[in-house]
Formats: structure tokens, sequence, C-alpha cells
């Protein structure tokens, strides 16, 4: 199990290693990517163009860049300069990790707690008008764009422009150290949004997962030594069907982490999925690398907890 | 006179774009079909507001304005800002040596204790400075006119980089060689006299120049240390003359304090500034800016709201749903710049003004008007100078000149085809056979601008090669690289630094400024005659004969068809109900936080 482990955290390392150097030559061959350009502004002359290039160290060859790049990435943390912003990369991103940590996390525990259920019960009672209702709306949420389903709830439900004025709407977030009630109440929203596609989708392969797994021959042997229905169903039947949930988990959630662009846009949040809308809509390359960077790391850290989860949930992937 | 300038109202209009692309999607109405069209001059009677008749007094002094903006700073540094919503804060917190009343694009006296002394020969410009203006602190010393000398040298200083020293300060005696340091061209005699000797007597154009945000004053011991970082970090650690500040710490630190990037910014007042010495009634207490969101979630919360107003590009559906519904609270402002379609008058069909005429008489400008929100927010466009700008009205106003193929903003294929066979296409199409490159920009409106010009190239009978890229891209790689030979560009458009006919035409029409790259003239417009005039009039200094010289080379550009006009944009700008907005006319109809009060 060690080696396990240590063999997929080498590979995360090699494939951050890859990213960066993916973002490094991106960030290079873009036509609108010249960093000096960039950082001159869209009006500058040639003649400032070439100053700041060798301010930049953008003379040097390539490969001493990519060194240097490199150097400070994985020596420093130096993920550079943002142009519009006059602040550190990293400074800007520490800034907004707390917002995107809090909508994410929060989201999911919503989004696998309801889409458990309703897989479940759906998967039990196969066939009954419960479980067409529940697979009808969870097509519906499905369908539903998050941006637009994000506009409705607040039309809907923001205590400024909502029909029903019930919870903060957008722009209300405040740090969960400034305000507790208020960054519990002003997420709830974006919460259920953010959760309403993921649970739909999650509930429908749970729901999937189950009916396979309840025809196996294990729960059948189970059922006949008599367990209780509720223990074959919960620890024989969901124990196996939640693994490919699993799977899909730590990939939401690492791309999560990376930024929910939309729900944050839409209830104005300031996390790292609006700091990079931003730094796109403004080709601040620095940012886009760095959260680029950073998507990266927690899908391949979200992964590598999913299989260290995998194997302690399926046996055989332990004893392979 | 070099080519750049700032495009502001296109500034603002890449977030208006952004923001439809994204709201439109959402909601599924405000398509331009259902859009109000009510005339220009119409607008004041409906109830809309514009910055020409808003009240600058009597507002009630005190409150907290929010500002929603979904838009961030670009920058707040005055040296390096360009920008219409940098400027929101900036002619709030810096005072150049000259600015604006809300409701005028005429400068007047800010820093400067009166009018510039022109010598005869229009080579030297002299302007005293104002007594009793004292810095922000942590400095909080008055300001002298060393600052001001400063503030502009520092514009030649690569870390600052200021986006338009050398579109209007090269003329003053070595400046090519500044870099941030004192030049010949900047003499302070004593501390309220600061003097521009200039290599030519272009005179006028750097007094205008000297309204821009560059000339505020930056206290040199102050700044200088940040100035030495690259990028200069002064942006981070501001001082204000103005009567308002952003809010910071003890040592003057703004980032993290008063502004909080893509967050937040609060201004809040500057205790160094005296009212006595400046024409701002600085009503508001506090300015809190929140910076992100979505701009169709923002215009209902302004429009719905109390002591709110937004102050970026308002999208298109909530332009629609206050002139619906909430009309007192929408502002018209006209004069935030022009749209036209660039098209290669040095190769290819275009070369030929036949051609060119041909193509402007067949191109529906309404439809091009109407994908951009209709009337309310566009008129059809008939020559080059746009409202406000001195030399509009003698140009031909809205009506435009008297040329038939101008005749008709819906198109006229008839005309079209007679300037095709006068062009030397007798069947009155196109029947060469070559195939136009055709580069626009991504999103809405922009792309839909691009099909209809596009079509309209294919009812010419040209064959087209229709790309649409980023329009940063648009312009840095194809629109702006001539050796990139693009035929046509249908989605360039211009604002102007400030109100002068030289600030509109000279960048985009002047031969002398075609660069191989950055390239501004899009078209490639080099006719001598015009070329001459334009130098000619660049020299004029006085208003009128200045607008009457610029008038007679927009004359010149219509009669050669040098480009296709498409639309002349107005901004909107929405409010709440109790907040007494006033909107400049100088910078797009932006709320002017200096003015504006709450009810």
């Amino acid at each position: 199990m060690t080696s396990y482990i240590v063999r997929r955290l080498l590979w995360g390392v090699v494939l951050l290693v890859l990213v960066s150097a993916l973002t490094f030559l991106l960030f290079r061959v873009l036509p609108t990517g010249e960093p000096a350009r960039l950082r001159a502004g869209r009006f500058a002359s040639p003649k400032v163009i070439a100053e700041i290039r060798n301010d930049l160290g953008l003379n040097k060859p390539l490969i001493v860049q990519f060194w240097l790049y490199m150097k400070g990435i994985f020596l420093h943390l130096n993920l550079g300069y943002s142009y519009y912003s006059s602040a550190s990369v990293r400074s800007l991103i520490a800034d907004r990790l707390p917002a995107t940590l809090s909508l994410t996390i929060g989201a999911a525990v919503i989004w696998l707690g309801a889409g458990i259920t309703v897989g479940v019960i759906s998967a039990v009672r196969r066939r009954s008008k419960l479980d067409r209702a529940s697979m009808g709306w969870a097509l519906a949420l499905i369908s539903a764009p998050e941006y637009w389903l994000g506009l409705i709830v607040l039309y809907l439900f923001a205590a400024d422009i909502g029909k029903l004025k019930v919870f903060p709407g957008a722009g209300s977030y405040v740090g969960l150290t400034s305000d507790p009630w208020g960054w519990f109440t002003s997420l709830i929203l974006p919460w259920l949004v953010l959760a309403a596609t993921n649970a739909a989708i999650y509930a429908r392969l749970i729901r999937g997962s189950m009916i396979e797994v309840m025809g196996e021959d294990y729960i059948r042997t189970a059922r006949a030594k008599g367990l209780s229905e509720r223990r074959v169903v919960l620890r024989h039947g969901l124990r196996s069907a939640i693994n490919p949930v699993m799977t899909i988990l730590g990939l939401d959630i690492g791309v999560l982490l990376g930024g929910a662009i939309l729900v944050e846009t839409v209830f104005d949040i300031p996390g790292i999925g609006r700091l990079n809308y931003d730094a796109i809509t403004h080709s601040d390359f620095p940012i886009v690398q760095g959260t680029v960077l950073l998507a990266a790391l927690f899908i391949i850290v979200a992964n590598i907890v999913v299989d260290i989860a995998y194997a302690y949930l399926d046996p055989r992937v332990r004893f392979s | 006179m070099s080519a750049m300038m700032r495009r502001t109202a296109p500034a603002r209009r890449r977030g208006f774009a952004l923001a439809l692309a994204l709201g439109l999607s959402a909601c599924g109405s405000s398509g331009s079909s259902t859009s109000p069209s009510p005339s220009s001059e119409s607008i004041s009677a409906s109830g809309i507001q514009t910055p020409a008749t808003e009240a600058l007094s009597g507002g009630r002094r005190g409150g907290t304005l929010t500002v929603l903006n979904h838009e961030d700073f670009e920058h707040l540094d005055p040296g390096e800002a360009y920008f219409s919503v940098d400027y929101e804060a900036s002619y709030a917190t810096q005072r150049p040596l000259f600015s604006y009343e809300p409701n005028s694009v005429t400068p007047i006296p800010d820093m400067a204790s009166g009018p510039a002394v022109i010598s005869s020969d229009g080579k030297t410009i002299t302007v005293h400075i104002r007594h009793g203006v004292h810095f922000s602190p942590p400095v909080n010393r008055e300001v002298t006119s060393a600052d001001v000398a400063y503030a502009i040298e520092r514009g030649a200083n690569p870390n600052v980089a200021n986006p338009y020293f050398e579109a209007y300060f090269t003329s003053l005696e070595g400046s090519a060689k500044a870099r941030g340091g004192p030049f010949p061209g900047i003499t302070t005699p004593d501390s309220d006299t600061i003097v521009f000797h200039l290599t030519k007597p272009n005179a006028q154009i750097v007094l205008d120049a000297l309204a821009l945000p560059l000339s505020a004053p930056v206290p040199e011991a102050f700044a200088k240390k940040y100035d030495a970082k690259s990028p200069t970090e002064y942006g981070n650690y501001l001082v204000a003359t103005g009567p308002y500040m952003f809010k910071s710490n003890g040592e003057g630190k703004v980032l993290g304090i008063g502004y909080q990037p893509g967050k937040s910014a609060t201004l809040v007042r500057n205790p160094n500034w005296r009212s006595s010495t400046d024409f701002r009634p600085a009503y508001l207490d506090e300015i809190d800016i929140k910076i992100g969101g979505d701009t169709n979630v923002i215009g209902r919360q302004v429009l719905e709201g109390s002591e709110l107003v937004q102050n970026d590009a308002v999208a298109k559906s909530s332009v629609q749903l206050a002139y619906e519904h909430f009309r007192s609270q929408l502002q018209i402002s006209p004069g935030a710049g022009d749209h036209y379609i660039a098209v290669n008058n040095k190769r290819g069909p275009f070369a030929n003004v036949n051609v060119r005429k041909a193509f402007w008489a067949a191109l529906d400008r309404v439809a091009m008007g109407k994908a951009r929100g209709g009337s309310l927010v566009t008129d059809v466009m008939t020559h080059f100078l746009f409202p406000e700008i001195p030399g509009f009205e003698a140009a031909g106003g809205l009506a435009g000149p008297k040329v038939d193929y101008d005749e008709h903003p819906e198109g006229d294929p008839a005309i079209a085809e007679k300037y095709m066979r006068m062009a030397g296409y007798p069947s009155g199409k196109y029947t060469g056979a070559q195939t136009l490159e055709v580069v626009g920009s991504t999103g809405d409106p922009s792309s839909e601008v691009a099909e209809i010009a596009n079509n309209t190239l294919h009812s010419l009978g040209f064959k087209t090669k229709l790309s649409l890229v980023d329009t940063s891209v648009m312009y840095s790689k194809y629109c702006g690289v001539p050796a990139e030979q693009i035929d046509v560009c249908p989605n360039v458009g211009w604002g102007a630094d400030f109100a002068d006919g030289q600030a509109v035409l000279d960048p985009a029409f002047n031969g002398r400024n075609i660069l191989p790259t950055g390239n501004n003239n899009w078209g490639q417009v080099d006719d001598p005659t015009i070329n001459a005039a334009m130098d000619k009039a660049e020299l004029i200094i006085g208003t009128q004969a200045r607008a009457n010289a610029w008038a007679a080379i927009d004359r010149e550009l219509v009669a050669d068809a040098a480009a296709i006009p498409s639309d002349w944009d107005k901004e909107a700008a929405i409010e709440s109900k109790d907040v007494a907005g006033v909107g400049d006319l100088w910078n797009t109809g932006t709320w002017d936080y200096s003015f504006s009060s709450l009810k």
C-alpha cells in the first residue's frame, strides 16, 4: 500500500512538471501571449516593449527562461506577477482560495448526500412513481445550465431582487472568519445551484450502479443469510455501488477547486473561478497560468486521495 | 503626431459584449428585434437623463454610494490609467492640470490656476499651478510645479509605460531620450509655474493632453522608490489631490486596504482637500465599489435597489428593463465613440474608391445598429467625426453629408451596383478572382455585425473568407498588421481621448501613422492630400478654426470613402431611484463620484 501511494505521488509530481511546461509554452506561443506586450499595454510603442522585454529577461534563450520559470515555481512558489492587479499571482490566489474552498466543499457535501440518497431509493424502488419522479427531476437538473439556474434562483429567492426575499443574493459573500452566519447564508443559494447538476448526475449513477450490484449473487446470499434489507442495501450494496462515484467525485472536486467560474460569476463570489475569468478577459496570462497549475494540482491530489479511498473501499485494489 | 490614442469606449464595450454573450444566452430575451428604439433627439423628451442636462449643484451632502461594477480597474496609478473605469476613480482622487465639468467636453483649469498661455510661435506652453492644494496623507504637503513635472516625466519611465506619452508628448524637447527623469521639454522656473517647450508648434494637442490623468501631480520623494520597480508599484501606494482618496494605511498603502483586486475598492474623503480650491462639490462621504458579478444581476440590483449605481458597461437586458420600467433611472450619453468597417485602401478591390462607395451604399447600417442594441444606444454613422467632437455639425451632423451612397442607411443595392459599374464591373457585381480576407471578432454583437458585413460583400459578388477571433487577436495579429494583407475588418472602432478632431481622425486615417505592427490606421488610408491637410490642421490653435479644419478633412474622407461607417455609440448608465447621479459627458457618461449625490 505504501509503495502504491509513493508511486502515485511521484506520478503526480511528473504530471505537475508537464503541466507547468505546457503552460509556459502556451504563454509564449499564443498570439496575444507576448509578456512584454501585455505588460506594456495595447498602445505601447515598440521602444517601450523592447525595454520591458529586456527588464523581464525575455531576450534570454527560451531554455534559460524555462529553467528560471520552473525554478521560480518549484523552489520559491513564485507564480509571477499580474499585469492588471499589480500584485503577485500567489497572493491573489491565496486571497481567493478560501471562497472557492467554501463553495466547493459545501456543494460537494450537498450533492453527495442528495445524490446518494435519491439514487439508492430510486434503485431500491425501481420503476415506482418515486423512482420515475426522481429520475425525471434529475434529467431536468442535468439539462439546466448552471448559469441559467443561478439567475433563476436569484430572481426567485434573493433578498434584493427575488420574488420571495429569502436568502442573501449576489455579492453578499463574506469570509467565514469575519462573519460565520453571514458566510453560511450567503452560500446557501450558490451551494444549491452548484450541487443541483452534480446531485442529479450522482443520483443517476448510483441508481444504475446499485441496480447492477443488487442483482449480484452475494446480495442474494446476504439476504438468504437473513440480514435485514437495510443492512443488505447499505452495507453490501451501496459499499460496492459507490466505487464509480468515488472516481468521478475526485475529478469533480478537483475541477471545481480550480474554479467554478459560472457560479462564482453569477453570485459574485470572489473565488478562483472569477479570478481566472477576469484574467482571461484581460489576457492576464500569469494568473491564467497560476490557476491552471492550481487546478492541475487539485485534480492530481484529489485523484490520489480517491485512489487511496478506492483501495480502502474495494479490497481487490489493495491486494492487486 | 503618433498614432496611439485611447480606445475609451471600445474598452468599455469589451465588457458590454461580454455581458451580452453571457446574458442573452441565459435570459433568452432582449434580442435586437425587441429593443426599444427612440430617436436620439427624443431621448431627453422621453424622461431619460443625459449628462448635458443634469444639475451640477444642489445635491445632498453625505452618505455612501455603492457602485456595482462587473469590471475591475486596470490601473489606479494616474500615470498608467487609460480606461473609462480607471478614470472614474482617477478624476475623483487626482487633479490633472486641466479637467472637465461633467456636462462638458471642454477642459477647464483644475490643478492649473487659470488658462494656459501659449506663445505666439505655438512652441511654448506656460501653466501656473493653483495654490492651496495638498497631497493626501502620508505626504500632506502643498503641491508644487515640480510634482506636476515629475508626474509627466515618469510617463516616459518604462516601468510606468504611460500608454499615451508617445502620442502626445513626443514634441516636448528631449522626450525621445527621456526615461523617467527630467528632460529639457519641461521646466519649472518657480514652484508655481511649469513650462512646456515644444520642437514644433503643436501646442493645442499637447494642451488637450494635459487634461489626461498623467498631468496629475505625483510627489517624487514618495513615488520614486515605487517607480524603480518593474512594473511600478506606485499604484499600490497612492496619494491623492482630489476630494477623495483610496482608503489607505499610514504609509499610503492602498493594495489590500482600499483596493482588493477583483473584489472591492473604497474611496473616502481626502482630509487635506479644500473645497475652496476646487470646482467639484464632492457631496458623498464615501464610495464603496464592489467589483465582479454578472451584469444582468447587477442591472436588477441597481434598478430595484437603493443607493446603488452601475458604473461600467450595462447589459442590454438591463438597458431594456430600465427603458421600460425605470426610465428616470436611465442615462444615455452620446459621443461614446464609433464602429466602422476598415477596408484595405492599399491593395485588392478596395483600393478602388468606387468599390468602397459601393460597399458603403450596400451596407445595412440600421441592421448593424440593431445588432448593437438598437437606436437607444446607437446612431447610424454617416461620417467620421462623432457627436460631441468639435466639427461634427460642420461635417454634416447626424444627417451626414449629401452623397448618394450615404442616402439610404438600410442599404441601396441600385446605388451599390452603380458604383460597381463605375469601378469597372459592368454587371454591377464583382467578377474578379480574389477571395477577400475578412477578420472580425468573436462574441455578441461583434460576430453578428461581422456576418452582416460579410453578407453585404456576398451581395456585391465577392467571395470571402471570414475569420472570427478574439478582439485583442484581431487587432494585434491581423487588422493592426499591414503585412497580413487583410481586406476587410468589420469590427473596428474608436473612442477619442478628448474632444478634438485630431484625436479622432489622425490616428486612423493619416498615412504617416501606418505602422508595421500595432497599426491603428487599419484601412491603410494614405491619401497625400488628406495627410497634408491633417499635418496643417494639427498646428491650428483655437477651437473654431481647428473644428472647421477637421470637419473639412472629415468631408474629404467621406468623399474618399476611406472606410465604411457603421454606428456612433451612445452609452447607457443606470442608478437606483434614490441616487442623483451625474454622468460625465467626456467619459462616455460614467457617473462622476465628485458630483453625484444621494437624494
